[in-house]
């Protein structure tokens, strides 16, 4: 078991340094200079010094051979530290751990919501004998996934905010606040959830041992959530990975849409500007949470599943 | 879409396709040689109300980014400033914008933008990924785990993330965020080829071509990516609504085309401005999305379910 | 008040005539008094939620130069004097008098005792030294403000309350500019910070709101500063401020900030555009416009450009535009359709409307004449190239981009086409240094004839790429009289000049239009357009 997790965990690091690397060779060939466009920031006319932006070169280190950058840049990556945001001066990494808590709070209320509303809906489908019923729910979740997200979040915002004047529509201000984006932020990924979920409940509710459970004359609701549910859900929880990098890439979207504070913003503005050491911090940040959130849940799923052996770093395959 | 990224490299040894979500049937049997039958296919259509509707919202929207004048006599550039913001009437069936232009003629020209720009991604995606899987499936050894550990990167890279670190380096315009779109898509694309490769490799015909003494290039154009391509190109169809909306979401925070341009996701944007006394500006053009990539999964969907059930 | 420099001519009160909007302003502040709660009598307390559309990344007001946080900024500081927005006389604030030596050369300031900034610590003329040191420091971020300091020889302490600049060379502008926000004065412990820390920690003034908290791109907080007691001379309540707190907070778009203030999220919202006139009407809310003094918006050309540098075409654009259907299809109900390069209430403005009216057969007929003929699909062509140019522009305002895509439609008609490319306000000083564009959409607020040499004299940046010539002449002439006659004179001379030479494309003027809660009373516009709040009071 401690070889099995050791070298999941090698795996986790080889992977977000290569994850640094291309995003360092994608943005290493940008073509704009980002000194000249900070120079630039004060607008309202006025001569820029050559000089100055020599200095300015020589602060973020552009000056250098791009070998010398890299090396540089990975061993302060190393130690979190991303260099300046090229338009504040502020470091990068507390510029995202700012704006990271308002985010995490949208993503965590979305992924509540999924697995609820997502959960529930493919828990029904599955249970209800009503065939026009179920042919609802489950035309419910290609329908989730086929929506723009910035189209759902404005009508919500039409609707709730300034007809309904039920939430506000933008701003970070409380739990009224958080309700319509982390609803817009949902709505794909609780369609995935139901998607996944709904077929391997219907693959489980086939198996033996539900065959077992009912001729031992258990109830058909807690046939389907003590024995199908609870084995289905682990199909669904390898998707969560995904999901999870999803919801805080999704941020961007739905933040800009609600106006709210959060790193979703701080990467389109980064991105808007062309702030590089911003928008590379931000894909290490994103792949950071993928391959965290994987770990966990290769790191787990062992104990929830009996059926999978763990011996010598090997994972019997379960898709 | 697979989970296992970072999978142990024993497991990667040729022989053992990966789980891949495209192709859930793993059954070894090529089916070369299918004839279309059109009086079926109907048969198959009529008895899907849905399908059917999907199908003929695609070739509707097709058209539209071909032949825009089939479905609009107006200028989607050009209106009467005096008559902006007039609501969905019979004479602007998606009402008027701040300039007067007709909406439903932006929204139809819009089409063509848009549908570039997915089908640029997809291309990417498909040709890009699809290259890097089949050398990786066909090559094996060294060159395999090295393109794989790349796509593994690749995919631990939120999407939207990797898009928008090519647009800050590739900066904005239709085809730009068509290529950012595509090439976050990539990891996808090579890992079902990848796969399709190594199951067709281990086929009877092809080990029996082999033995024939044939080449490896002509084993490979003759025998391998015809059967392998059949997932490949589901996959590509299900890529379409994910791009379709991936390309949208791009222009939608103003990385797409400059005005006066109709990208969908750019009128959208620009119809926010107009929340407070314009719904139909964000609501229709959004309608015309979302109906264009439900047609379109549906569409893919059918084709999965085909295809596996062929084969 | 000793040797007020002489505003007081008559060309002020033409000046106050032309204010009309500046009227209707006070009509919409005052006339909603009543319609509230309470009994319609000034009181302190309560707190203003006023939504902007963006934000600078910076809450140091000598380096913001956007509206939108100049809103907030401003009232961290208070300058040495202030400019009455009807009249546009300076009168004292910080400085309670100065005087200007006869060839515009010295400025001696004779500070107000008793004055403290936040921390604590007095106003002295050491401060402002260190202040007036400081700023040609700020380096990249702090342009505006170095551009009114520029050619500054020394700043000398006289005694503790007295303070005296001395520039190289004439500069009739300095005792304007010291009335804006960009050369607000900050404690000697803020001056000594980096530029980059006084943008994110904010700065301490000695203005009637103190910064409670910035989180950028989201809100700006102010607390009222208790014991103020030094407002400018032209403010109506003495003392502290009305209100205990001012929140702004950031939001994009235009119709969520409508969609706010008429549900009752915000309590006022700033950049209205006309479309959002007709959703705010019948609600319980005022609209508040004002128009901004300085150059108008329109198009800058690149006069270097080979197509640009013939000023056949230069006319001819000129001539194509309708400033009239743009200015009411697309910006707020009263926009006046530029009638000089200069907004008509910047002092020493020249009506010049029968060169700028619309003709599109004189456009063609000088494009013709320039020897531009109609292509195959409507666009001139001349030696196989085609009459196609692209304007620059950023996105600062709901209204440019359509605005732009009028101006495309109207250019196109006459056979010119046109390609919008979107910059982010960060590129746009970089572009215009380098001379790599065709035309540049924009306007600069400035309360000052001056800002016509900024932008088109030959001597200093000159980022048109305007040909050295006689306007240099006049521009440099009307920075150094002291004669406010005679810069009158030369004023208009380089305005007609400008248009009449077409080396910009005037359209329309910007109108700042607020939308206040009808429960907020004494929002006043300043005389650059932005706000001053130490007078507005909730009822």
């Amino acid at each position: 078991m401690r070889g099995y997790v050791l070298k999941r965990l090698a795996q986790a690091v080889g992977v977000l340094w290569a994850a640094y690397t291309v995003s360092f060779l994608v943005l290493d060939y940008l073509p704009g200079d980002p000194v000249t466009a900070m120079a630039g920031a004060g607008m309202d006319s006025g001569q820029v010094d050559p000089r100055q932006i020599a200095a300015l070169r020589h602060e973020y280190g552009f000056d250098k051979p791009v070998l010398a950058q890299y090396a540089e840049y990975l061993g302060r990556a190393v130690r979190g530290d991303f260099g300046n945001a090229v338009t504040t001066g502020r470091p990068v990494s507390s510029t995202l751990a700012d704006a990271l808590p308002q985010t995490l709070q949208l993503t965590a209320t979305a992924l509540l919501f999924a697995v609820v509303l997502g959960g529930g809906l493919a828990v029904a489908a599955t249970y209800t004998r009503r065939r026009r019923l179920r042919q609802l729910l489950l035309s419910l979740p290609p329908l989730g996934v086929s929506v723009p997200t910035f189209w759902v979040g404005l009508l919500l915002v039409e609707a709730f905010s300034f007809r309904l004047r039920w939430f506000p529509a933008f701003g970070n201000d409380g739990p009224r606040g958080l309700v319509l984006p982390a609803l817009t932020l949902a709505v794909p990924t609780g369609a995935q959830l139901a998607q996944v979920l709904a077929k391997s409940l219907l693959t489980a509710l086939d198996q033996a041992y539900v065959e077992t459970a009912r001729a031992k004359g258990a109830g058909r609701w807690r046939v389907h959530l003590r024995h199908a549910l609870r084995n289905a859900s682990l199909p669904a929880l390898t998707v969560v990975g995904l999901l999870v990098g999803q919801l805080i890439a999704g941020s961007v979207v739905v933040e800009t849409v609600f106006s709210r504070d959060g790193l979703g913003r701080v990467t389109a503005a980064a991105v808007t500007a062309q702030d590089i050491p911003v928008v590379q911090g931000v894909v290490a940040f994103g792949a950071l949470v993928f391959v965290t959130t994987n770990l966990v849940v290769d790191l787990i799923y062992p104990l929830l599943d009996p059926r999978i052996v763990v011996a010598s770093g090997r994972r019997a395959g379960v898709a | 879409m697979s989970r296992s990224f970072v999978e142990d490299p024993a497991e990667a040894a040729p022989g053992l396709a990966r789980p891949v979500g495209a192709s859930p049937d793993p059954a070894p049997d090529p089916a070369p040689g299918r004839r279309v039958d059109v009086r079926r296919t109907l048969r198959f259509l009529v008895l899907r109300p849905g399908l059917l509707l999907s199908v003929v919202v695609l070739v509707l929207v097709a058209a539209a980014s071909f032949r825009p004048g089939l479905f609009t006599s107006r200028d989607p550039l050009k209106g009467v400033p005096t008559q902006n913001f007039r609501g969905p009437s019979g004479a602007h069936w998606f009402g008027t914008d701040e300039l007067g232009r007709d909406v439903f003629a932006r929204v139809v020209h819009g089409a063509q933008l848009s549908l570039k720009a997915t089908l640029i991604a997809v291309l990417v995606a498909f040709v890009v990924g699809g290259l890097l899987g089949v050398v990786a499936g066909f090559v094996g050894r060294w060159v395999d785990d090295v393109l794989m550990r790349f796509v593994d990167v690749l995919l631990s890279i939120p999407a939207l993330f990797l898009s928008l670190a090519l647009v800050t380096a590739l900066g904005y315009g239709t085809v730009k965020v068509a290529v950012a779109v595509g090439i976050a898509s990539v990891a996808s694309f090579a890992r079902v080829a990848r796969a399709e490769v190594l199951r067709v490799r281990q086929a009877v015909f092809v080990e029996a071509a082999r033995s024939c003494g044939s080449r490896w290039y002509s084993v490979l154009g003759r025998h391998v990516l015809p059967n392998a391509a059949g997932p490949v190109i589901v996959l590509a169809t299900l890529d379409l609504g994910a791009s379709i909306l991936a390309v949208s979401a791009l222009s939608f925070l103003g990385y797409g085309a400059p005005p006066p341009a109709p990208e969908w996701g750019t009128l959208i944007s620009e119809g926010r401005n107009y929340l407070a006394n314009a719904w139909w500006l964000t609501a229709l053009p959004g309608l015309a999305i979302a109906a264009t990539v439900l047609a379109t999964n549906r569409v893919a969907r059918a084709l999965d379910g085909e295809w596996s059930r062929q084969r | 008040m000793r040797a007020l420099p002489d505003f007081r001519t008559p060309r002020w009160a033409k000046l106050t005539a032309l204010l009309t909007t500046g009227v209707l302003l006070t009509a919409c502040g005052s006339g909603t008094d009543g319609s509230g709660t309470g009994d319609g009598r000034p009181h302190s307390g309560g707190s203003l939620t006023f939504a902007v559309g963006s934000d600078a990344g910076c809450v140091d007001p000598q380096q913001v130069g956007s509206n939108d946080t100049i809103y907030s900024v401003r009232q961290i500081v208070d300058s040495l004097t202030d400019q009455d927005p009807s009249t546009g006389k300076i009168v004292p604030w910080l400085a309670k008098s100065w005087d200007i030596s006869a060839d515009t050369t010295a400025f001696t300031f004779h500070l107000r005792p008793g004055v403290t900034f936040s921390d604590g610590s007095p106003l002295t003329a050491q401060v402002v030294k260190d202040n007036f040191d400081a700023v040609p420091k700020l380096g990249l971020l702090g342009t505006l403000a170095e551009g009114y300091l520029s050619g500054v020889e020394s700043t000398t302490v006289i005694d503790p309350l007295t303070v005296k600049v001395t520039f190289q060379q004439p500069n009739a502008q300095f005792l304007q500019a010291t009335s804006t926000h960009s050369l607000g004065i900050e404690s000697s412990a803020s001056v000594k910070k980096s530029p980059q820390q006084k943008c994110s920690d904010g700065v301490i003034g000695s203005g009637p709101f103190v910064l409670k908290q910035y989180v950028q791109n989201q809100s700006i907080t102010l607390t009222r500063r208790s014991g103020y007691a030094w407002g400018s001379s032209r403010w109506s309540k003495q003392g502290e401020a009305y209100l205990d707190q001012v929140v702004f907070k950031v939001v994009p778009e235009a119709g969520v900030r409508a969609g706010s203030l008429r549900s009752g999220q915000v309590d006022a919202i700033g950049s209205v555009g006309r479309a959002d006139e007709a959703a705010l009407k019948g609600g319980q809310v005022a609209l508040q416009r004002r128009a901004n003094p300085g150059i108008v918006f329109g198009l800058g050309f690149n006069n270097a450009r080979p197509i640009l540098k013939d000023a056949r075409v230069r006319r001819a654009i000129l001539s194509a535009v309708d400033r009239k259907q743009i200015a009411d299809t697309v910006f707020p109900t009263g926009t006046r359709a530029a009638t000089s390069v200069l907004a008509h209430t910047t002092p020493d403005y020249t009506d010049l409307a029968p060169d700028l009216a619309f003709d599109a057969a004189k456009a063609k007929s000088l494009l013709e004449g320039a020897g531009w003929r109609v292509g195959g699909d409507g666009i001139r062509v001349k030696d196989g190239q085609k009459l196609s140019l692209t304007i620059d522009w950023v996105p600062n305002a709901a209204t440019n981009q359509p605005a732009l895509e009028l101006i495309q439609q109207q250019l196109r008609s006459v056979g010119v086409q046109v390609t919008l490319k979107q910059l982010q306000l960060p590129q746009l000083s970089p572009i215009q240094q380098s001379g790599d564009y065709d035309a540049i959409w924009g306007n600069i607020t400035r309360a000052d004839p001056d800002i016509l040499r900024s932008s088109f004299s030959t001597k200093l940046a000159n980022f048109y790429r305007v040909p050295a010539g006689g306007l240099d002449t006049t521009l440099s002439a009307q920075a150094a009289t002291s004669d406010p006659a005679e810069r009158s004179r030369l004023v208009a001379q380089a305005q007609q000049s400008i248009v009449r030479d077409a080396y910009n494309v005037p359209v329309v003027e910007l109108q700042t239009q607020l939308g206040v809660s009808t429960k907020v009373h004494g929002l006043a516009f300043d005389a650059s357009s932005r706000i001053q709040l130490h007078d507005t009071w909730i009822g």
